[in-house]
This record gives C-alpha cells, sequence and structure tokens, in this order.
C-alpha cells in the first residue's frame, strides 16, 4: 500500500497498545504508538494487579526489570454484613519468588515502562497527542486523525487500544453497546502509609503483598470493593454498577468512606494520608459486551473491546489487554506484510484470540458478571454467611449447641431464601465457575 | 459502625489530590441543558466521581470540566440523547495520575 | 537575525515531606510555563520579522528529549551547552552568554523564573555579559519592526512599565504573556531538530558532608588546686566584691535619664547627650 506513514498505528500506549506495538515492531514492521496522556499510563487506573505470566513471552524475566511495588502473596476474599466480616485469607510465600504470579504497580509507571520495551523494539511513541477520528477510504479504515496540526497519520492498519471509551470503535461502527448496565465506575484512593505500618498491619515482609476483593461493601448500589498494597500505599477502592449508582442518590465517595470506616478496614488505613484519587469506568459485561474485534483495516483490542475479567473473585484486565494486544499486533503485522488489511486479511485476530485464554475465558466467564451483581451474591451471600460463622462461634452455654444443619436453616430463612432458589443459583454459579 | 478516629476528608481535598493539566482553551465536556430541563433521572450528579454536575435553582444543569477524571460515567448514565457531548481533551491535557 | 529561547529543565511535581519539609524532586522533567511561553514568543517574533529561532539549555544530557520536544514547534535549531545540574545563575549566565554571543543572537527570551526555586536572575547576567538592554518579568510583548520591540512590565502596586527595546536585547517573560503552540504531528514523528552539544569545564558541583559524628580533639586539664571551698567560692564568685544592685521607682523620663547616666558612668555612652 503507498501513501502510508507506517505499517501499522496503535493508539492508546496502555498495557494493550504496548503490547501490540512490541509485536509489530518485532515482527520488522513500522508502527506509531499513540497516546493522549503526557506520558503512557497517566490516563490509567485499575483495582491493583497485574497478572504477569502473560508477559513471560513478550518481556522474558519481566520481573527483574518490571516496576513492581509488592508481589502478591496473599490473597483474600472478605464478605461484609453491616459490621461483620467473614474473610478466607490465602497465603502462598510461593508467589513471592520469580516467576511470580501477580503483582501491585502503579499504573503511570508500569504502562511506561511497557510502552519503553515497544519503543526499544523500535516503535514510535508520540505522546500528548489525541486521536481524534478515523480515516476511511471506500469503507477501509486507513489511518487516524489527530489533533495535532498536520495531523493526520496515515497506516495499512489501525490497533484501537484506546481504552473503555474507545470513540474510535464506535466510529467504526463496532461497538453499538452504550447500555450503562455493561458498565461499572471505579473508585479509588491511594492512601500514604508507612511500609513498615503496612508490612504489620497487612503481615507481610520486605516485597510480599496483599490483595482484598470485598463483596456486600456497596451498600444499596451492587459492586465491589478492593484494598491492596504498594511499597507505602494502601489502595482502597470500589467497583460500582452504574445505573444503580445513578438511580440511588449515594455518591460514590460516600459508599467509600463507609467501606473505610468499616471495622475490618479502618484499622488497615488508620492514620494515613490520601495522596491521590482516582476514577475509571470499567467493560463490566464482559463477553456480552464485546464489539466487533476486525474491522476494514482495523483492530480492536483490550478495554476497548471490553476485555476486562470482573467476575467475583478473579478481577483481571492488565493481562487480557497484553494478551489481545500482543495477538492484534501479530495479526497486524502480518497483514501489513502481505498487503492485505481488510477485514477478510485481519480475521486470524479473532481466532487466534478464540484459541488463546482472551476469549475463551470470557466466553466460559460470560455469565459471571450478572452472578455476581445479583441479589443474592451482593446481599444474601454475606449476610447469610457472616450469620451462620457467627452462630457456629457464639457460646450459647448452658443452652447446648444448635446443629450446623439447623443454623443454615434459620438464617436463610430469616433472609427469605429459599433452599430451591439458592440450588439454582449454585447450579448456576458451578456452570459458570465450574 | 465504629467511626475512624481520623475525620473523613473534605471532597475538595480529596480532588486537590490529583493532578489536572486544565486546557483553558476549550471544555471537552458540555451539556445542553434545556435537554435537561425535561430529565427526571439527573443520574451525572451522584455518579460523576469528581461531582463535576451540579443542579441549578432555574432547573438546569451547571458543570465544569476542569476536574474531569475523563471516565466517561456522566454520558454512559445521561438517558436524554444528545444532552451531554463528550470527547477527550487535547493531548497532554486533563487528568494525570501518579499513584493509581 | 537570530532570535533565542533559554530554557531549564526542572523536575515539574517535587513532593514536599510535610512534617521533615524534605523534598523528593520526583522523576518527572519538564520545564516552566514561563518557559514554554518564551519558546512561543520566540516563534512569534521570527515569524513577523522573518528571523531564524535557536534554543539553548544548560543542564546535563538528559535534558535533550525537553530540548528536542519544545523545538518540534518549529524552532531551526537546539544547543544543550553542556553542565551538571546545580550550577549557580551566574555561571549559567556566562556560559549562555558565551555561546549565544558565538552564534550571533539578537534577541534573547527567557521565562521569568524557573520553577525550582529560581531567582530570575540569568537573564539579567546574560544581559550583562552580552552588553544588550535587558527588560525583565514582562507581562507582554509585542513586535514594532524587525529589531524593536515594545514590551510591557509589571511593576509594583499594579503598575505598569511600558518600554521600547531595540536589539541587542535580553528579555524575561511571564509564563502568561503567550502560550506555546502545538508541534505539528510530522515535526514530533522526525524529531526534525538535532541537539548540537557544547562542552564546557565545569565542575561537577558536589556538597561534600562528613560521614562521621564530629568529635572534637582531646586536650590535657591541669588537675583543680585548693580545697572544694575554694572552688566552689571560685565558681559561684560568692565572696567577690561587687556593687549591690537596687531598685528605684521613677517616672518615665526621670527612669530614662538614671538609665542613661549609669550607661554613662560604666563607659557605654563615650559623651553626654548634647540635647
Amino acid at each position: 500500500m503507498s501513501g502510508t506513514d507506517f505499517d501499522v498505528v496503535v493508539v492508546g500506549a496502555g498495557p494493550a497498545g504496548s503490547a501490540a506495538a512490541i509485536e509489530v515492531a518485532r515482527a520488522g514492521r513500522s508502527v506509531c504508538l499513540l497516546e493522549r496522556g503526557p506520558s503512557p499510563g497517566s490516563k490509567n487506573m485499575y483495582g491493583g494487579v497485574v497478572y504477569g505470566r502473560i508477559l513471560d513471552t513478550l518481556v522474558p524475566a519481566w520481573w527483574e526489570q518490571a516496576p513492581v511495588e509488592r508481589w502478591v502473596t496473599r490473597r483474600s476474599t472478605m464478605l461484609i454484613s453491616g459490621d461483620q466480616a467473614l474473610t478466607v485469607d490465602f497465603r502462598n510465600p510461593g508467589w513471592g519468588e520469580a516467576p511470580h504470579n501477580g503483582a501491585t504497580a502503579y499504573r503511570p509507571e508500569f504502562d511506561s515502562w511497557l510502552a519503553g520495551v515497544a519503543v526499544d523494539a523500535g516503535a514510535e511513541l508520540v505522546c500528548s497527542t489525541t486521536a481524534t477520528g478515523l480515516i476511511r477510504e471506500a469503507g477501509q479504515v486507513v489511518g487516524v486523525r489527530t489533533d495535532r496540526p498536520n495531523g493526520d497519520l496515515r497506516a495499512s492498519v489501525v490497533v484501537a487500544c484506546d481504552g473503555v471509551n474507545s470513540f474510535l470503535a464506535k466510529e467504526a461502527g463496532m461497538y453499538p453497546h452504550d447500555d450503562p448496565s455493561n458498565f461499572t465506575v471505579g473508585v479509588k484512593e491511594t492512601i500514604a502509609l508507612p511500609r513498615h505500618v503496612i508490612d504489620e498491619r497487612f503481615a507481610v515482609r520486605g516485597d510480599e503483598g496483599v490483595d482484598i476483593e470485598i463483596l456486600g461493601c456497596t451498600g444499596d448500589v451492587p459492586g465491589g470493593g478492593f484494598v491492596y498494597t504498594n511499597r507505602s500505599t494502601v489502595a482502597v477502592g470500589l467497583v460500582l454498577s452504574l445505573p444503580a449508582l445513578a438511580a440511588g442518590g449515594t455518591r460514590p465517595e460516600e459508599i467509600l468512606r463507609l467501606l473505610k470506616a468499616h471495622p475490618a478496614i479502618a484499622p488497615l488505613i488508620e492514620g494515613g494520608e490520601v495522596v491521590e484519587y482516582s476514577a475509571h469506568v470499567i467493560p463490566e459485561a464482559g463477553y456480552d459486551m464485546m464489539p466487533e474485534l476486525v474491522g476494514d483495516g482495523i483492530l480492536v483490542a483490550g478495554d476497548a473491546a471490553a476485555m476486562c475479567l470482573a467476575a467475583g473473585i478473579w478481577l483481571e484486565g492488565v493481562n487480557f489487554a497484553i494478551g489481545s494486544g500482543a495477538l492484534a499486533g501479530r495479526t497486524a503485522a502480518l497483514a501489513a506484510r502481505r498487503g492485505d488489511a481488510s477485514a477478510a486479511g485481519l480475521a486470524g485476530y479473532r481466532s487466534s484470540l478464540e484459541s488463546s485464554f482472551v476469549l475463551s475465558d470470557h466466553r466460559r466467564l460470560r455469565d459471571a458478571p450478572h452472578l455476581v451483581m445479583s441479589d443474592l451474591a451482593q446481599r444474601v451471600l454475606p449476610a447469610v454467611a457472616c450469620g451462620v460463622v457467627e452462630d457456629v462461634f457464639t457460646v450459647t452455654n448452658p443452652t447446648p449447641k444448635p446443629g450446623m444443619r439447623r443454623i443454615v436453616r434459620q438464617r436463610l430463612r430469616r433472609h427469605g431464601v429459599r433452599l430451591r432458589d439458592l440450588f439454582r443459583e449454585g447450579l448456576r454459579a458451578l456452570r459458570t465457575f465450574g | 459502625m465504629t467511626a475512624s478516629s481520623y475525620p473523613e476528608i473534605s471532597f475538595e481535598r480529596r480532588m486537590s489530590t490529583v493532578e489536572f493539566r486544565v486546557d483553558s482553551d476549550r471544555a471537552h465536556i458540555t451539556v445542553d441543558d434545556t435537554v435537561c430541563r425535561d430529565c427526571t433521572t439527573r443520574g451525572c450528579i451522584t455518579a460523576c466521581p469528581a461531582n463535576l454536575f451540579v443542579p441549578t435553582a432555574a432547573g438546569g444543569i451547571l458543570f465544569n470540566y476542569e476536574q474531569c477524571f475523563e471516565c466517561g460515567t456522566c454520558y454512559l448514565v445521561c438517558n436524554e440523547e444528545g444532552a451531554i457531548t463528550w470527547t477527550y481533551p487535547e493531548g497532554g491535557h486533563g487528568v494525570v495520575f501518579h499513584r493509581s | 537575525m537570530l532570535i533565542a529561547a533559554c530554557v531549564k529543565l526542572v523536575e515539574i511535581r517535587p513532593l514536599v515531606d510535610p512534617l521533615t519539609g524534605s523534598v523528593d524532586p520526583g522523576r518527572e522533567v519538564g520545564c516552566s510555563a514561563a518557559d514554554r511561553a518564551a519558546v512561543e514568543v520566540v516563534r512569534r517574533l521570527a515569524e513577523s520579522w522573518s528571523a531564524r529561532t535557536l534554543l539553548i539549555s544548560v543542564g546535563p544530557p538528559r535534558a535533550e528529549p525537553l530540548l528536542v520536544e519544545l523545538a518540534a514547534v518549529g524552532i531551526d535549531a537546539a544547543v544543550r551547552i553542556d553542565a551538571p545540574r546545580g550550577v549557580d545563575s551566574s555561571t549559567v549566565g556566562r556560559l549562555l552568554a558565551a555561546t549565544l554571543a558565538d552564534v550571533g543572537a539578537d534577541v534573547v527570551v527567557c521565562g521569568d523564573y524557573s520553577s525550582d526555586r529560581g531567582s530570575g536572575s540569568v537573564p539579567a547576567f546574560i544581559a550583562h555579559h552580552l552588553g544588550a538592554a535587558q527588560a525583565l518579568g514582562l507581562v507582554e510583548v509585542h513586535t514594532e519592526g524587525p529589531g524593536s520591540l515594545r514590551v510591557v512590565r509589571r511593576l509594583d502596586g499594579g503598575r505598569r512599565e511600558v518600554a521600547v527595546v531595540d536589539a541587542p536585547a535580553v528579555m524575561s517573560v511571564e509564563g502568561s504573556v503567550a502560550e506555546l503552540r502545538r508541534a505539528p504531528l510530522r515535526s514530533v514523528l522526525a524529531d526534525a531538530v538535532p541537539v548540537e552539544v557544547v562542552a564546557t569545564d565545569v565542575p561537577l558541583s558536589v556538597r561534600t558532608l562528613p560521614t562521621r559524628a564530629f568529635s572534637p580533639p582531646t586536650r590535657v586539664a591541669s588537675a583543680p588546686t585548693g580545697t572544694p571551698l575554694d572552688r566552689v567560692v571560685e565558681l559561684t564568685g560568692a565572696l567577690v566584691e561587687r556593687t549591690p544592685p537596687r531598685t528605684v521607682a521613677l517616672d518615665p523620663p526621670e527612669a530614662a535619664g538614671m538609665i542613661l547616666e549609669q550607661l554613662r558612668s560604666w563607659g557605654y555612652l563615650d559623651e553626654p547627650d548634647p540635647a
């Protein structure tokens, strides 16, 4: 194709975009990586953990160079009901050793690092430049417009990694879902505490870190919470369903205040100073809201393609972004070499996603977001679980101990749950997660 | 719930922890508040994490774009077609996270 | 005609520990709004005078990306004078002036202050070394034809001074004077302007600190003489003859007179007050 500035233009230097640019550059094609922030990652925020296995092939021994805050060696799931909390706490010191499992990191640092890997591979990174639209010729995407003077950039393939609001995918007509029920908004406070205080409060040493996922902490708004540790800050955040938040009349920071004041959370962060507040929308619905992934001359990856797994016990996004971005980059490079950037020429992207963890995880867990956001998971499960544990461990002498079965039955009855419904939902959960 | 012994920070203090490189030439959000007058839900007012939307006595919506997280919540919850026009700010401007 | 902009690489997001007051400079670097305004002023003057433009900075190699980024707005050449961070203002002024004289800059525009506790003195040093006119702390810059400028300077009390300055001249501008235009995408992609490096022999200014606690050298002290009572009397001065203190109650004018008289008697005041 003649008259192109680059073989591939990647829009957005987040994990997806940088992974795409790395693959294109390593395939020997020219690639421009556009970023609207002053540096990669400056617009990005997340719920705390980068799962690095996907990086193994992209950046061998990445753990020796990535700007990691702490390695997650303690993973907790907490159910909150009233001022009670039930925590399942798993520790695995093995995750603290290479090749590691999950890491906490500041996104501006992590994303800048990954974009730096792309630049080292030969990608041209241009920051402070917003892609304002697509250049199309006869239905084929042949480049992007940017907000710089003389800002048109022509390329054989455009890879849209422009985040959850993906205006490029929308402009290409690939992203019809603007239904707010597909989205949640994440809000987060980063709270500074001395490193040794964090080590003591979270019972970890050295580079070890903690990630806590919380259910039942969001009041009337379906959602969840999280707490995780950086080296010398603790992040406390919420994920909140958009329609309920808009209808409920309770503002996000008020729900966050209640979580921070909860007896299970307050001692962890007491005396800390809020050093940053942040917010970002999350494509919660996953597989069911995914746009068309391939168009004529355009591929969509990362949050732009709703590749964020918000499935209760799993909260992953960066790994899916890197996975999808890398595959998009590989497909785009191949298409540029062959000179066929039509949707048919790019179709390999979809099929490679299908055979990778990216789409298979999403397809298998497509029901999970609905389950997690259901009233049963949001309200009943935390209340019943906390209640049962309370009854089990409350010593009622001189009354003899009630049997377990009776405790569970009583608690279920108190919350108006019928065994039939419980079985049905349990079966559904088993089908989804099993 | 027991109250923390440390008082909650004010909303202004909370927002002051965030760096915004404001583009003084162009507002990246615009609100056609003639449409908002007929809106009964007004989800943007409670949902916007930066609290940028404020109802006016006249029944409209007053908005500010300077302290925007660029998250997109407002236009997603807005059910009045075309009331909120939302684009990204000019490159290099807008919110800059450091510890997110 | 050649117009030069001087900029300084600074950390743009330093963090101050509220408890200890210690400053963490942070890693993000850039330049002050005033420096950016200076680059824009140079660009505008160059357009209206059809002049060549130069961007110049004194700093370490890591200042070069900043120069490349700023030069992309349409500056013809960029020069980095190699010197470590923390060189004092007079040296910076001398180094800049030497290079500016070499290249024959007619008009030099600086930002009024760098944002890392700058004193705004570098432009004055440059003007001194170049023997050029200086107009510092400007809020408006207008051209009156090639090489001639009408400028407005901020004075105390909200007043303004209007001055006409002819080249050769050194100016410093406030950040509000102009907003730096955006660089065209092509210039950004091309890294069009290579940065020329001028070597200097400025030594690395390293502040040395002692690494051990200070311990004074030992001295020999002679053993005390006399009885313990003698020593106590000597230390307290108990039996030494002295003028006993006296208390007087007087009106202020008389009290003042008495104080003066007493001071005179002790020899603190040489002559009697002529009044």
